[in-house]
């Protein structure tokens, strides 16, 4: 009987809270088309985007692994990736935060909403998603035009470079996240989409893992025509390059092994799913048809180490 | 303890504790990695938003944090006291029986299905933590009577084993299904102190000081239950029934716990014996103390966890584990040859 009423207290103390008018809020009223003048970004390829669409001088506060373009670098830091810093970013008084849509980046989101500083949640996990975050980033930013034309540039290069990749054999490809524990792409990931325009063929069966870790015996019966490997950490390049080699000499009769195709990328390109996507796909392209895109011009200069 | 534990010196001590508490709790609230003038805060919100970053930053980033430490240290503290004492076993912790893996459970099962209803004004994650956690507790409660035999061991037993099989249905889920979502839920688990509204607060406080009160009422019946389930019932208290009412408040704001703030370790273990070995091992003295203690505990830790590596921040069980094991050993062999045995 005791226990009864406690619970009728209880119920009737928590439906007071729920009328609790929300006073301590700002009303939500933000003038979405007007130019933001201040922007932070928690993520390295929402900061892609933002200095792409030319608002790289009202960015006030980057997450700490923003490192493209390189004017990126000087801005201040609003925390890590994972744990964005509240207190810095409402400190920088910015007008307009671009943030992911995981848990920790909504909790941040839902607590500058409060404060009254627009937040928005970015979903950016697929190519087609790219183009709606440019589009919306545009828009709360007050570019618009700015984000269609970005989009359209986009998506014409990657157009070419599909078109010109399907008139080759597809070739199968393996895509190595990791070694220690062998780690690789699944087909429900961008690099899947990646590998897929760029004239290749994941040749791992789809996963409910997007990443899955995969066993000794399907990698020396998945006939992976060309290993890729993106790189990790900060580690010279071709050094990693050598520790592929040796690490995949040992699946000698692997046809990639064979013909010597094992190739370490660089992941901002590829790992990073923003402006610099047909970079990306190009680098891809001409790892597996080189004889097609040889000839073509690297936009960024960057080498490409095989 | 040859001094009697008057009602006198039970309220100084809770009074010296909460005072200790409430300048922790002030102090850091000034501390955080944007340096803030209180003057600017009282000056108010200002018309327009982001007007005065000082008072938003205070009011809306560091007093909902440091409020939320406080709740997650009362109650991991205080649950922590209960289970020692019902389960007669030093070392028991708030998660020994499962809660944590249940928690865990229900937060990976949330982003999975992409529950989105939200509880008490709290994320789906937190809605689901607190029912998975309640309803591994029963469980284990009922398998471990259905077991029969001594009360204390079952229950022991069925926890470290439904532990133990939710923990590898966990690492199942993640090798079969892996997402953004789910890494940033297990970062989410490990211990994350943030930023809560403040309805969520209220009603998480109402529960915690509610489930504390409960235990309080019940600690002079912990004091006699220490002395095992037979002498117990010699004097009059029956030890099933104790021991169920301490184990589902224990378990209740140990839930509410984690759904606010994932799994925070160490604290409930910690906390308890520092304060038993201060303090002396009495429950009516020892609950409210551990808690008010704990509270202070976890904000600092907190405070420390969010500025030290600023502008990053670093898990908070990091620091309750850093700061709280070289405490402990200190007071273990300071103290332990006064009070005798742990117990």
């Amino acid at each position: 009987m005791k226990l009864l009423w406690l619970l009728l207290v209880i119920a009737v103390i928590l439906l007071a809270i729920e009328q609790l008018p929300l006073m301590y809020c700002y009303v939500d009223k933000y003038e979405s088309q007007q130019r933001s003048q201040r922007i932070v970004s928690l993520s390295p390829n929402l900061t892609e985007i933002v200095f792409a669409l030319g608002l790289g001088d009202r960015v006030v506060g980057v997450s700490s692994d923003s490192d493209w373009p390189a004017e990126a670098k000087t801005k201040s830091k609003m925390g890590t990736f994972w744990q964005p810093n509240t207190e810095t970013i409402i400190a920088a008084k910015p007008d307009l935060v671009v943030c992911e849509s995981f848990l920790q980046h909504r909790e941040i989101a839902e607590t500058l909403k409060r404060s009254g500083i627009n937040a928005i949640s970015l979903r950016v996990e697929s190519i087609e998603e790219l183009y709606n975050t440019i589009l919306s980033i545009g828009q709360a930013a007050g570019c618009s035009d700015k984000a269609e034309l970005l989009v359209a540039n986009i998506k014409n290069d990657i157009d070419q470079i599909r078109a010109k990749a399907s008139s080759a054999k597809k070739a199968k490809v393996l895509w190595v996240m990791e070694t220690e524990k062998l780690r690789v792409a699944g087909v429900k990931t961008f690099i899947n989409e990646i590998i897929d325009l760029a004239g290749g063929q994941n040749v791992i069966a789809p996963t409910g893992d997007q990443y899955p870790s995969v066993g000794t015996e399907t990698i020396l019966t998945c006939g992976a025509e060309a290993i890729i490997q993106s790189a990790m950490g900060t580690e010279d390049i071709t050094k990693q390059q050598e520790t592929a080699e040796k690490f995949w000499s040992r699946f000698a009769n692997l046809p990639a092994v064979k013909d010597k195709k094992v190739y370490v990328l660089e992941a901002d390109t590829v790992l990073r799913l923003g402006p610099r996507l047909p970079d990306g796909a190009m680098k891809v392209a001409k790892l597996l048809h080189p004889e097609l895109f040889a000839q073509q011009i690297d936009t960024n200069g960057d080498k490409i180490h095989k | 303890m040859t001094d009697l534990l008057t009602p006198k010196r039970l309220i100084s001590k809770i009074v010296l504790c909460l005072a200790v508490l409430v300048v922790v709790m002030f102090v850091c609230s000034l501390v955080g990695t944007q340096k803030i003038s209180l003057s600017a805060v009282f000056a108010g919100p200002g018309d327009t938003p982001g007007q005065n970053t000082d008072y938003d930053i205070f009011v809306r980033v560091r007093i909902p944090r440091i409020i939320l430490a406080a709740l997650v240290g009362a109650a991991l503290a205080a649950s922590g006291v209960a289970l020692q004492a019902i389960l007669r076993n030093p070392l028991a912790e708030p998660y020994i029986l499962g809660i944590s893996s249940g928690a865990a459970l229900g937060v990976m099962t949330a982003a999975l299905a992409g529950v989105s209803w939200s509880f008490l004004g709290g994320s789906p994650m937190a809605g689901m933590a607190f029912l998975f956690a309640i309803g591994t507790v029963w469980l284990v409660w009922f398998t471990g009577h259905l077991a029969g035999g001594s009360t204390v061991t079952s229950l022991l037993l069925a926890g470290v084993v439904i532990n133990a099989f939710f923990s590898a249905v966990i690492m199942l889920m993640t090798s079969l299904i892996d997402s953004e979502q789910l890494r940033s839920t297990i970062m989410w688990l490990m211990g994350s102190i943030g930023e809560k509204d403040f309805p969520t607060l209220f009603a998480s406080a109402i529960f915690i000081i509610a489930g504390i009160a409960g235990l309080f009422t019940i600690s002079q019946k912990l004091n006699v239950l220490a002395f095992g389930a037979g002498e117990a019932q010699s004097l009059g208290v029956n030890p099933r029934k104790i021991t169920l009412v301490a184990f589902a408040l224990a378990s209740f704001i140990t839930a509410v716990a984690v759904g606010l703030s994932g799994l925070v370790g160490f604290v409930g273990l910690v906390v308890p014996h520092s304060v038993r070995l201060i303090f002396g091992p009495d429950h009516r003295q020892l609950l409210p103390t551990s808690a008010l203690l704990g509270a202070a505990f976890v904000v600092i830790c907190d405070t420390i966890a969010r500025t030290i590596i600023s502008p990053a921040q670093l898990p908070v069980g990091v620091i309750t584990a850093i700061i709280g094991g070289p405490v402990f050993l200190i007071l273990l062999s300071r103290y332990s040859k006064k009070v005798g045995t742990l117990r």
